[in-house]
């Protein structure tokens, strides 16, 4: 290969030493020497056949054709910069697009829980006929319906004690509650910080290895132990600026102190990924249970009270059947009261990827934009197949040139493939870059309720993922042109003019048209999508709330965390308001139990007293001055007075549409009651002393029956709303002030402009939205360059033959009307194919789309003029062009 | 040089490139030369077959060339038996002959 020149200079004198034989042969035989040298070439024959051959023959041939292939490779993409570039950038953004969102589906769905043996994690769940009301009144948790049985995941403590003893041969059974906002002073700094409770033997069970320290056992949850912490890896690195001298100091959560007994491993991200949980304390120290207790409500030992959720590890050999009868067993064995039929019965889950609460709801929207994607990379392929194939038509006569003289048809295809590898490795390390930022753009979207945004490194799941998707790109798009280009050898070619149209022209010209024709079928889909999903965003953003979202600020408090005690809460929330009230700035202030535009919340059903027509309500308590600041006028009634609240009274206002579904205005001074209480226990009842206007309460996209009640039983925690008369921007760092005023170690929990409370709830909507109208904006240019590249390349062949129309007669207007027919075909053609796919792909995004319908008519209208707009704009620039031509330099460049 | 001519069989060319430089150095026109009249003018070797299976067998390792002066004329590659080339012309030839020999036995039956 380096020798490369003497081989070559080697076998020219080698060749030209046998011709001088041959010669002298022939000399002797009579000829003279000019024709004896003819006849020695003569019968030689080809001599670079011969070359070509004996090149073929030397060690590492192949790898010596491959750096020829190269630098010829090279050489032609670098001659067509401008197309290389966009085929390089189509296959980063394909490419890119693809291995971002299989690593997020490797992540949400397939990946295990980082501990050690993830298989024998199971997550220990109970099915039934609905809440079981006789054993229970009261539970944490979450229940949903799955094969014809309600399933649910919470338990009583004292029955997962009883539980753990039991099926301790076979398992390790640990329990688990859901995290919750806690506040935390450090070295002075107040914070906000999400922690979960959990049994003592739960990390052991994960198998968790601390970082620093140690994990708990089940000798630090018990309410002798002092209270301890272990923090996860992230709030130590973030919070706690990676002090490694943490371990044994104090941590104040909820103004209790706690030692900080570990830190967790870095790997370790939680129950599922996402999980926001920072601290996992002893469930015996867990705060509500501090609170209950200091109201003498200690319910943890209360069988009644279903609180706690299950995981557990299998013992080595034992399987998930084996476990569940046992498991079963004991589980009807803690029940106190007769078991109601059909009896709820236990139900283990597969945990070695933790708790689904990411691929419960990501799976269809991943598989959705996973299919949305890999329709974008094949939109992109055609386009690079065609213009190779375009290539390889206009190189025909390089191609017949190099098969006559000795080049094989396997090194032509090998040639052909090597360029398009290049184009695909340029693509693919461009994608590297896009898969990494798209990623990590769509694990912000993921973000939410409880669950952190999802980071993805660049690591080699990523890396996978690219060159997975680029040698099914360099597959896709090269084989074909490749080995058709291969086939265009015929030498008659050398002697054929430009503007002939044989039989493989035609054949290339359909190839290019069928490709065509796809693109824009896959593109309609895109498309639609795009436009389908911006509009419903769209609409539910500017939706009326039914009030002035402008100028609002949403904060929380939590008093009761930073050790105020509950005698004196109530004042602390009506000082609270007016100072607020009083700030320069603020227009007014009010406060609630549930913050607004929050999706979740208070939810109860509620009806007349004596009826049995129940409302599903969504229910809020708030002071005298919170309603106002969304409507101003009640419509019928009186607002609350702050003797209400410190009187207790129980008093409702409630919305507008539940006033009439109960019956109208005279509902004004009836009494509902809440029904779902305990069971026995005296429904709690309200009379109806106001009625408001409908507002939305909760998010942009549902409007639930709204019911108010005062903010009496002060609680722990309180939202507060500030109306501003000048952009909160301006109010803010005087509301801050305000705070610090009243107390510096109180934190604003969340500080937010209602503006922006509200776009939280829709980063659902805007994930679909950004992401589906990149796809479709990405689809929509690649298909135009697409048509109008077949179109431009198939018109310029034409050139002579258009010439020669004009010069017999036929007007521009004809040509154009020729060359747009033959554009429009395949485009119309396209969308033809493209309908049934979206008519059937529609019912697979039903759940996602809130304010528009799947088939909505405006929106496909609108897809459908995008697309044609598009297909005329691709074909009518070839048009005009060839209606331009002038006939007599046609026929002179023959 | 119109005489009739037998093509070779596939794979034989080695062999019979491998007997001929036994007999000393050589290039590849006289190759060519001493098999037509070793085979008393029935084998012609094809140019486009000789030099790629001479480059072949070089690389190999059967063959080494030098360049050398030819009494008159241009500088001449010069093809000789290297010792593998020798063992594989023995392997070879003993092969040949047994494959011959069983052909003629089926011939003569």
């Amino acid at each position: 290969m380096f020798s490369n020149k003497k081989a070559e200079s080697d076998l020219n004198s080698e060749i030209a030493h046998h011709l001088h034989h041959l010669a002298a042969e022939y000399e002797r035989q009579g000829h003279s020497p000019k024709e004896a040298r003819q006849l020695a070439l003569r019968e030689f024959g080809a001599r670079d056949q011969v070359k070509e051959e004996c090149r073929d023959e030397r060690p590492f041939a192949w790898l010596t054709g491959f750096r020829q292939d190269l630098v010829f490779g090279l050489r032609m993409l670098r001659r067509a910069h401008i197309v290389t570039a966009a085929a390089v950038l189509s296959l980063a953004l394909g490419i890119g697009a693809n291995a971002a969102i299989a690593s997020l589906m490797d992540i949400v769905l397939w990946r295990d829980l980082p501990v050690p043996d993830p298989a024998r994690i199971v997550l220990v769940n109970w099915q039934g006929q609905g809440f079981p009301r006789e054993l229970a009144n009261g539970a944490s948790g979450s229940m949903f319906r799955q094969d014809g049985f309600e399933v649910a995941d919470f338990f009583a403590f004292p029955a997962y004690e009883s539980m753990r003893r039991t099926v301790a041969s076979q398992a390790t059974l640990a329990a688990y509650t859901f995290p919750a906002q806690v506040s935390v002073a450090w070295q002075g700094r107040p914070l906000i910080a999400e922690q979960r409770p959990v049994a003592g033997n739960f990390l052991a069970t994960l198998q968790v290895r601390p970082h620093l320290g140690r994990i708990f056992s089940l000798a630090d949850d018990t309410d002798a132990a002092p209270a301890v912490a272990v923090l996860s890896h992230r709030f130590w690195a973030n919070t706690l600026a990676a002090d490694p001298a943490v371990i044994g100091r104090t941590l104040t959560i909820d103004n209790r102190p706690h030692i900080i007994a570990g830190v967790l491993e870095p790997a370790f991200y939680g129950l599922f990924p996402g999980d926001t949980t920072e601290i996992y304390t002893p469930i015996h120290h867990a705060p509500w249970r501090e609170r209950e207790r200091a109201e003498g409500n200690d319910r943890l030992l209360d069988p009644r009270n279903w609180s706690v959720q299950l995981i557990a590890r299998l013992a080595p050999g034992v399987t998930a059947q084996q476990l569940s009868p046992a498991l079963n067993a004991a589980f009807r064995s803690t029940w106190s009261a007769q078991p109601t039929e059909p009896a709820p019965a236990i139900r283990l889950e597969d945990g070695r990827r933790g708790l689904g609460v990411l691929s419960r709801s990501f799976r269809n929207p991943l598989y959705f934009l996973g299919a949305l994607v890999a329709l974008l990379l094949i939109i992109a392929c055609a386009n690079i197949a065609n213009l190779l194939l375009a290539r390889g038509h206009a190189r025909r006569k390089e191609i017949a040139l190099r098969m006559s003289i000795g080049c094989s048809r396997f090194r032509l295809i090998r040639q052909f493939l090597t360029e398009s590898a290049l184009l695909a490795i340029a693509g693919g390390a461009a994608a590297i870059l896009v898969a990494y930022a798209a990623a990590n753009l769509l694990g912000q979207f993921v973000a939410g309720n409880g669950t952190l945004p999802l980071r993805v490194s660049l690591d080699h799941t990523i890396l996978a993922a690219v060159a997975l998707f680029t040698f099914a790109a360099l597959i896709v798009f090269a084989l074909f042109p490749a080995w058709q280009s291969s086939r265009l050898s015929d030498p008659s070619w050398l002697k054929q003019g430009r503007g002939s149209i044989g039989g493989i022209e035609r054949r290339a010209g359909l190839t290019g048209r069928i490709l065509v024709t796809a693109q824009v079928a896959m593109s309609l889909v895109l498309v639609m999508a795009a436009i389908l999903f911006t509009r419903n965003l769209l609409s539910v953003r500017s939706a009326d709330p039914g009030f002035d979202r402008r100028n609002l600020v949403v904060f929380g408090v939590r008093p009761g965390a930073s050790g105020y005690e509950k005698s004196r809460l109530m004042q602390f929330y009506f000082d609270l308001e007016q100072r607020l009230a009083a700030t320069p700035g603020v227009a007014s202030a009010g406060l609630a139990w549930m913050r607004p535009m929050n999706v979740g919340g208070w939810w109860q059903s509620a009806r007349l007293k004596g009826q049995t027509a129940t409302h599903q309500t969504s229910v809020n308590a708030i002071t005298p001055a919170y309603l106002p600041l969304y409507a101003p006028q009640l419509l019928a009634g009186r607002n609350f007075t702050w003797s209400d609240l410190r009187a207790d009274a129980k008093v409702a206002i409630i919305s507008e549409d539940l006033a009439r579904a109960l019956g109208g205005p005279q509902v004004l001074g009836q009494v509902f009651e809440f029904p779902d209480g305990p069971p026995g226990a005296v429904p709690e009842s309200y009379q109806i002393i106001g009625i408001a206007p409908a507002i939305a309460a909760t998010s942009m996209k549902e409007r639930p029956y709204a019911i108010w009640v005062p903010f009496s039983k002060a609680g722990q925690e309180a939202t507060v709303v500030v109306r501003t008369t000048q952009s909160p921007d301006v109010v803010l760092p005087a509301l801050r002030q305000t705070m610090a005023a009243i107390d510096p170690n109180l934190p604003m929990v969340d500080t937010v402009t209602m503006e922006e409370q509200i776009s939280k709830t829709l980063l659902r909507e805007r994930m679909f939205a950004t992401l589906c109208l990149a796809f479709g904006l990405t689809a929509l240019a690649l298909c135009v360059v697409g048509l109008y590249g077949v179109l431009a390349y198939y018109t310029s062949r034409r050139r002579a033959e258009i010439g020669v129309r004009l010069a017999l007669g036929a007007r521009p207007s004809d040509v154009v009307a020729m060359v747009l027919r033959d554009g429009l075909t395949p485009a119309l053609i396209g969308i033809a194919l493209g309908l049934p796919a979206v008519y059937f792909g529609a019912r697979y995004v039903q759940e996602e789309l809130s304010a528009v319908k799947p088939l909505d008519p405006a929106s496909l209208t609108l897809t459908l003029a995008t697309l044609l707009g598009a297909a005329l704009f691709a074909a009518g620039i070839p048009a005009l062009r060839a209606s331009l031509l002038h006939p007599l330099d046609t026929l002179r460049e023959e | 040089m119109s005489t009739k001519t037998t093509n070779l069989l596939q794979g034989t060319l080695d062999l019979l490139i491998l007997k001929t430089l036994a007999h000393g150095p050589l290039h590849g026109y006289g190759i060519a030369q001493r098999i037509l009249v070793a085979s008393r003018e029935t084998l012609q070797v094809q140019q486009g077959s000789l030099y790629p299976a001479l480059h072949r067998l070089e690389h190999k390792g059967f063959l080494k060339s030098e360049w050398k002066e030819s009494g008159n004329g241009p500088m001449a590659k010069m093809y000789s038996l290297t010792p593998a080339g020798r063992k594989h012309l023995a392997a070879e030839t003993a092969e040949w002959q047994r494959y011959a020999g069983a052909i003629a036995l089926v011939l003569e039956s």
